[in-house]
């Protein structure tokens, strides 16, 4: 009787399911097709990374698709293989590891689709198209000589780490470290990670002023990050004794360098970025094949001085 | 009902923390001070909230997935509510909420994501595993339809009150988690329906034999493990001025191990909230210390899950004396 009910309950769910998916999916050949696999929608980042490259495409005349790969590889290679056999015309990429992501790139150029990759870069050069690379080194340097001038090259300072699985917290910290090691006067009190979330910033700046009680700054890797550790610096009463350094050009940032609560971020673009990725790719569907194999865009320093210039994500209009 | 009898073993997790607590003293001058300790207990507020009713859960024989998508749905809602109100697009109806409103529609969605759990573990047979399994995912992507994937933040004073304020020389969400840990542990151990749990997770058939009704009791039971995610939703909110779209991501993984360290048993009957309390305790002073003495983030992680394995080991040893 009992499992009865469960069948009839599931089954009616699952057909609902089918119907509902199926009802969405009408494959019209007349209208040309454009993916977007993302590592993650869980990031506000990466949304507008993915929706603007979705808006684009949509623009330029193509049906858009996200594909949010939920920051696993393998995820990501189900997506792929899906995409290779529903007859899509090109795939605006954002990788969720350089060398996990090598294959499935392979395999969907072996299909006689493009791929081409935007803001992380995947370990091969031959695959992918073109890649439109956020240069979160280079950004990191021009932090690194940010950092130095405000803190008069002596100091001390705690660094909060994004993941630290991650391509991109290493090259961050590493064009941060490549500036700011040069100055034996600016100690590093301690190195901790984030995890390139709020919370988690939060809850170890937190901690790490217990033990570093009197440091001058906090270098995170993120924005997200800088918000939390500012939320602690600001609970425990240091809000102007301790400079706070982001990266990545979020909303709230940029309204708390115009307020003086954060000193700088490195404003990435991924808007410019994801735009012209679409753009590219459509002028690839229309028969182009000159690309450059890499597009750097460059990483820009927002300091309370030119931050009018700047909106969430990009330049003000 | 009788009081019940202190029994050593019981007392074992509270050894740990209490040489825990002594060997972070010794190792590091910033452990054992005020501030520092107040650090400690606001951050172990959410997860105790989370625990306090993944216990009540876990000692009827179930298990709560969905606490940390549920917190995260909450928190959203309240802030979303408090800082945008409630728009029906084609009735043109506008509806702006208090902070008192906002918080309690919120408990509310907690309440109902809990029941929803409970009726589909207990009408429709899903074990408690698969049916918060589902709930995770189900809550999560609320949350994202719900935030379109930005977070909700500048959510002003009023509202961060709750996770940053002071109130006769203590911070709120340790004065929320006192009032959460105090009613739980009346509730389970001097009124019927608490007693009940305990008897649901030591013999489910005898407790039906015996007239317990247990679906009721089960739905109740998840129910509450939902609206106590939500205030762990409303501090984690408060607390960063901030509803993340990810929040709470893994917290029902903290919430079972605070549980397991406790001494709870993991199939059920046997446990308690303040063994829970203490699980917690011990891992956010693991967390807090292992920052102070800035350990690698890399060890930190085969450090908390060593200390996992050997509280629980310890447990067994004892119990099987």
């Amino acid at each position: 009787m009992k499992s009865k009910h469960v069948q009839q309950f599931t089954s009616i769910l699952l057909i609902g399911m089918v119907l509902f998916s199926c009802s969405s999916d009408k494959s019209d050949k007349s209208i040309k097709k454009m993916a977007v696999v993302i590592s993650t929608m869980n990031n506000p980042w990466f949304v507008v990374l993915g929706e603007t490259a979705k808006q684009r495409a949509e623009e330029l005349g193509y049906q858009a698709v996200i594909f949010d790969s939920q920051n696993n590889p393998s995820k990501e290679t189900e997506h792929f293989d899906n995409i290779i056999v529903s007859g899509f015309k090109a795939i605006l990429f954002n990788p969720t590891d350089a060398k996990g992501s090598v294959a499935n790139v392979r395999a969907a150029k072996q299909a006689g689709i493009p791929v081409f990759c935007m803001d992380r870069e995947i370990d091969a050069n031959d695959v992918a198209v073109s890649q439109i690379l956020s240069d979160n080194y280079s950004g990191c340097v021009r932090l690194g000589q940010y950092f130095v001038t405000m803190l008069d090259g002596k100091g001390s300072y705690v660094e909060l780490l994004g993941l630290v699985g991650d391509n991109n917290t290493w090259n961050r910290s590493q064009g941060f470290h490549s500036v700011v090691d040069n100055y034996p006067d600016l100690k590093m009190a301690a190195q901790q990670t984030g995890e390139f979330d709020r919370n988690k910033a939060m809850e170890v700046m937190e901690s790490m002023l217990q033990a570093h009680p009197k440091i001058d700054a906090v270098f995170c890797g993120n924005d997200a990050m800088a918000m939390g550790a500012y939320q602690a610096v600001n609970a425990a009463g240091k809000a102007d004794k301790i400079m706070i350094f982001g990266f990545d050009g979020a909303a709230d940032v940029i309204d708390a360098i115009r307020d003086g609560k954060i000193k700088a971020t490195g404003m990435q673009f991924p808007k410019t970025m994801a735009k012209t990725a679409a753009e590219f790719a459509d002028r690839y569907v229309h028969g182009e094949r000159n690309f450059e194999k890499k597009v750097p865009v460059a990483v820009e320093l927002v300091t309370k001085e030119n931050v009018s210039q700047y909106a969430a994500y990009g330049r003000a209009n | 009902m009788k009081k019940q009898k202190i029994d050593i073993s019981n007392l074992q997790p509270l050894i740990a923390l209490i040489l825990m607590a002594v060997a972070m003293t010794m190792m590091s001058d910033h452990f054992a001070t005020k501030d520092n300790l107040f650090n400690v207990a606001r951050q172990i507020s959410v997860n105790i909230c989370i625990s306090v009713g993944m216990t009540m859960v876990i000692l009827t024989g179930g298990i709560d997935l969905s606490v940390g998508s549920i917190l995260a749905f909450t928190g959203a809602v309240a802030a979303g509510l408090f800082k945008n109100g409630l728009e029906i697009e084609g009735m043109n109806l506008f509806v702006g909420t208090t902070l008192f409103g906002a918080i309690c529609i919120a408990l509310v969605v907690g309440v109902f994501l809990g029941w929803f759990n409970g009726l589909m573990i207990t009408k429709f047979k899903v074990p408690p595993f698969v049916a918060t399994l589902a709930m995770l995912t189900i809550a999560r992507g609320l949350t994202m339809l719900y935030t379109k994937g930005f977070p909700i933040t500048q959510l002003g004073g009023q509202f961060n009150y709750i996770g940053t304020g002071w109130f006769l020389g203590m911070p709120m969400p340790v004065w929320i988690s006192i009032v959460v840990i105090s009613v739980s542990v009346f509730f389970m151990n001097k009124t019927r329906t608490g007693r009940y749990i305990y008897a649901i997770g030591g013999n489910e058939r005898a407790a039906i034999l015996s007239g317990i009704k247990v679906n009721k009791v089960k739905l109740f039971v998840y129910m509450i493990a939902g609206a106590l995610a939500g205030i762990g939703g409303l501090l984690v909110t408060a607390r960063l001025d901030s509803a993340q779209p990810n929040a709470g991501m893994g917290y029902e993984l903290d919430s079972i191990a605070a549980v397991v360290i406790g001494g709870t048993s993991l199939s059920g009957g046997k446990g308690s909230i303040i063994g829970t309390v203490i699980g917690a305790g011990i891992i956010g002073v693991l967390n807090n210390g292992l920052v102070l003495l800035n350990v690698s983030p890399f060890w930190q992680q085969v450090i908390k899950g060593l200390v996992i394995l050997l509280a629980v080991i310890i447990d067994k040893i004892q119990k099987e004396k």
